[in-house]
């Protein structure tokens, strides 16, 4: 199957992701949970159309465009929204792209963001420290159909309010949770993180 | 760096991330077996190595009552050979036995092995799986000639059914219980069989909830629907197995009616799971302990073994026969030749061929004689005088606890060798403290055959040593006394390759090097063999080449409720710990479970007037513990369900040692017992 991304003709094999065939940024992605689609940090212009690189396969003729003035403005802008809203300094990998995309956060003014949400210290293991998540709801599939199958986690809240709990915000060890990390694991930001690394 | 995980036999990879001489965070690579997936024992239960329970120096006591006292490698070594040797020569090698762990590496199991055999003449070696999955062993063995999962893990995702048999597997086997739980949700189905509603019976499509001890009825009751309704695969049986005929009469007995008596399931259903099973190509059975751990465990592995060859589910991509292995390295230490009937590789100490092989290889004549069991060495206490004990703790493990601990104050020798002072170091003679799997080299396989390294991220603390260097010392020391060959291994891997050379067939294709990347299945002959996935696809392993059906009959468990004991008491493990629970106790895990909870069924409880949460005793024949009542609808009415983790209240204590004859595994998973309120 070919195809043409950044101007330039590409062979893909059939049901490749646009993500095996371009290089940009991912936040919610993840192979083990297949999470995919949520964060939008890995926008594509594919036939002039935004479309998500990580849930779009690739087709026959697609014209796909991964680095555009317009693509980055945007990628800056989410980027700049989560460091209004989120501590992000535990996910060294965000910050090195907020600077190499030159973002300026402070030109939005103050944002009411998770910032300031107290961790929450439930259980021997680890911490749930939701003033460092964004929300790509990673933890939440590994929990769920990605792995475990356990649904010890799950999203609540709508739009920017919206942020990943325990089922009526039970403390874990008062939910299915067995407790195998796997959420911690997948986490990008260190908002799930051992208590050993505390 | 990528090591393997020291407690169950999933075998998951992982990558412990180590700061200032501590484990900080653990993570898993995306590789085989766990793809990235681990569970709460593997994640966050890796401090057992910091415990301040670690054995840190050599230690020894001159005399019985005597303390133990501090002393250098050299003093306990030279009088642990010095021991042994005067043993050997007033007793003769009947009088000794060698325990290698499962929990250790193949390189040190097939060193311990060898110490025993080539240098004290006994086969007197064996291991803990004698008390978990001999039955297994003994049951696949003689039926197909091989005693290991016949399919491997990845086969998961290409199975339609699944028959899970007394397992737990969310607890016990957690990452495999989730790859066959994601499976099911993509639309295969599952049958369980098991008393109590565990995480497998809540994903199960059909779960059958057996009386205790009665799983053998049920199987050959599904087994004579097949038959009778012609479910059964013709043309697989004509070529590829013997004995059916017989078999097939030997059914006659076990109708639906009679099933439906013993075992408590309607019978509709158990025609229900018989004709799903019969019916679905890829169907794969999966089992454990609750078949293996009873005075019929064998006879009941059997039963599905039969059951599985009759529907032609040998030998299939997504099918086969897969009991699932406890410890880390429990099929290493059976393939290793930690077993008193065979040499390395399975080959029997009673055929001439494959003794002289080792003769020679090892260069020393081998007794024709089988070895004793470890339930017969304690029990031949005190015939049997020395016991040199690798990472065991038989105070914890075996049953009827009170008995084990006279014998052990009986036995005139005993080295204990482990890295944690248990329950059992109490009675040792000499302490040899050794290194933590964070702290060595080697290899563990996983219950699918996959030979995996092990690589030192820590350095042992105190003068802690590898098992491997303790075992190939103390050899240096007995071969000098008896003048009787043994090769210095320069570390690990030179054993490794001794290993390869002894089992060219089985692991001549698998080194170190290919190690690096993954892990390889046995067996392998050749570098470029990528290592067998499923077994007897052509042929079994039998002489014939041919699977052998063998009738077997129910019989009821060895203890059966009565007025004084009027409650079942069935053993297993919980989530949060393992076994003995030597490493879990002694990690983070305590904290998430930590005192022993008895499971009581609600009409039970109100009954007895207790309590959720309450304080109670358990008491049998043998004993009693204190235990928490946790009163919950998971274990059937009529049943205690207790977890055997706790030296403070060894539910051990409790059990019988009534035996399985073929595998003399002790009946762990039925005794009579009744509840006492504490006041
Ligand atoms: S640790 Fe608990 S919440 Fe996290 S994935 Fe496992 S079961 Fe779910
Ligand atoms: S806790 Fe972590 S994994 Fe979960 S949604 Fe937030 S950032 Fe993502
Ligand atoms: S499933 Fe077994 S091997 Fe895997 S992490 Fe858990 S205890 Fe370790
Ligand atoms: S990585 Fe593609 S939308 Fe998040």
């Amino acid at each position: 199957m070919r195809l043409k991304v950044d101007g330039k003709e590409m062979e893909a094999r059939e049901g490749a992701l646009l993500l095996e065939l371009v290089q940009v940024p991912t936040l919610c992605h993840h192979p083990h949970t297949e999470t995919r689609g949520l964060c939008r940090l890995c926008l594509v212009e594919v036939d002039g159309r935004l479309s998500p690189a990580c849930a779009t396969e690739a087709r026959e003729g697609m014209e796909v465009w991964s680095d555009t003035p317009g693509l980055r403005a945007l990628r800056k802008t989410l980027l700049e929204w989560l460091l209004l809203t989120t501590d992000l300094s535990l996910a060294p990998e965000l910050q090195a792209l907020a600077l190499a995309l030159e973002a300026e956060p402070g030109r939005w003014g103050e944002v009411p963001g998770r910032k300031g949400r107290e961790a929450i210290e439930d259980n021997p293991f680890f911490l749930r420290d939701y003033a460092k998540c964004v929300n790509c709801r990673r933890c939440v599939d590994a929990c769920g159909d990605g792995i475990m199958g356990v649904y010890a986690l799950t999203l609540t809240g709508r739009g920017l309010l919206a942020h990943p709990t325990t089922p009526l915000d039970r403390p874990l060890p008062e939910t299915p949770c067995v407790f195998c990390g796997n959420c911690v694991q997948v986490c990008p930001t260190g908002a799930l993180r051992p208590l050993t690394e505390v | 760096m990528r090591t393997t995980c020291p407690y169950c036999g999933v075998g998951c990879q992982l990558e412990p991330e180590v700061r200032a001489g501590r484990v900080v965070r653990v993570l898993a690579p995306d590789l085989p077996p766990n793809h990235g997936a681990l569970c709460v024992k593997g994640r966050f239960g890796l401090d057992f190595p910091f415990s301040g329970k670690r054995l840190l120096y050599p230690m020894l006591r001159e005399r019985k009552g005597a303390p133990l006292r501090r002393v250098s490698w050299e003093e306990a070594l030279d009088f642990a050979a010095h021991r042994l040797h005067e043993t050997l020569k007033a007793h003769g090698p009947e009088a000794l036995a060698v325990f290698p762990s499962a929990k250790t590496t193949n390189e040190e199991v097939y060193l311990a092995q060898k110490l025993a055999r080539v240098l004290l003449s006994t086969h007197n070696v064996d291991h803990c799986s004698r008390l978990c999955h001999s039955s297994s062993t003994a049951a696949l063995s003689r039926a197909l000639g091989g005693a290991s999962m016949t399919n491997p893990l990845e086969d998961i995702w290409k199975t339609d059914l699944f028959l899970v048999v007394g397992s737990n597997t969310t607890e016990t086997h957690p990452v495999i219980a989730a790859m066959i739980k994601k499976r099911v949700r993509q639309g295969a189905r599952m049958i369980v069989v098991d008393p109590r509603y565990t995480g497998m019976a809540e994903a199960a499509t059909l779960w059958l909830r057996v009386r205790p001890g009665t799983d053998l009825f049920l199987l050959n009751a599904m087994a004579r629907v097949v038959v009778e309704e012609g479910l059964w695969n013709r043309a697989y049986v004509e070529e590829r197995t013997e004995g059916f005929q017989a078999w097939a009469e030997s059914l006659a007995p076990y109708t639906l009616e009679r099933a439906e008596e013993v075992t408590g399931v309607p019978g509709e259903r158990i025609r229900e799971a018989a004709r799903l099973y019969a019916t679905t190509e890829r169907a794969g059975a999966y089992w454990a302990m609750g078949v293996t751990q009873h005075t019929k465990g064998t006879a009941t592995a059997q039963a599905l073994v039969n059951l599985a060859l009759a529907t032609g589910k040998v030998g299939r991509e997504g099918a086969g026969l897969n009991p699932l292995r406890g410890q880390n390295n429990v099929q290493g230490a059976g393939d290793m030749g930690a077993l008193p009937d065979v040499l390395p590789g399975y080959a029997k100490v009673a055929e001439e061929e494959a003794r002289r092989r080792f003769e020679a290889f090892w260069g020393v004549p081998l007794s024709p004689k089988p070895g004793l069991r470890m339930t017969e060495v304690f029990e031949a206490i005190p015939e049997v005088k020395a016991i040199y004990l690798i990472g065991e703790d038989p105070m914890t493990s075996e049953p009827f606890q009170d008995h084990t601990k006279a014998q052990l104050e009986a036995l005139p020798f005993l080295i204990v060798q482990d890295i944690l002072e248990n329950e059992t170091t109490p009675f040792a003679d000499v302490v040899f403290p050794a290194a933590s799997f964070l702290e060595k080299e080697g290899t563990f396989t996983n219950t699918d055959r996959r030979v995996q390294r092990v690589r030192r991220v820590l350095d042992p603390p105190g003068e802690a040593r590898p098992d491997w260097w303790i075992t190939r010392e103390l050899g240096r020391r007995l071969a000098a006394l008896s003048g009787r060959p043994w090769p210095l291994h320069e570390g690990p891997e030179a054993i490794w390759e001794e290993i390869r050379r002894a089992l060219p067939g089985m692991m001549g294709g698998i080194s170190y090097r290919r190690l690096e990347k993954e892990g390889v299945r046995w067996p392998c002959p050749s570098e470029d063999h990528p290592g067998e996935a499923v077994l007897f696809r052509e042929r079994f392993n039998t002489p014939s080449g041919r699977a052998r059906f063998f009738p077997v009959d129910y019989t009821p468990p060895a203890e059966t409720p009565d007025e004084a004991y009027p409650l079942t008491l069935s053993t297993g493990r919980v989530l949060f710990h393992w076994h003995g629970g030597t490493l879990s106790r002694n990690s983070r895990l305590e904290a998430a479970y930590p005192e022993l909870k008895v499971e009581v069924n609600p009409r039970d409880a109100a009954r007895l007037g207790i309590a959720d949460g309450e304080r109670v005793f358990v008491v049998s024949r043998r004993g009693r513990i204190q235990a928490r009542a946790w009163v919950t609808d998971r274990t059937p009415e009529g049943v205690v369900y207790a977890p055997f983790h706790f030296a403070e209240a060894p539910a051990n204590r409790l059990t019988q040692d009534a035996l399985d004859p073929i595998s003399r595994i002790p009946e762990y998973k039925v005794s009579a017992v009744r509840l006492e309120k504490l006041d």
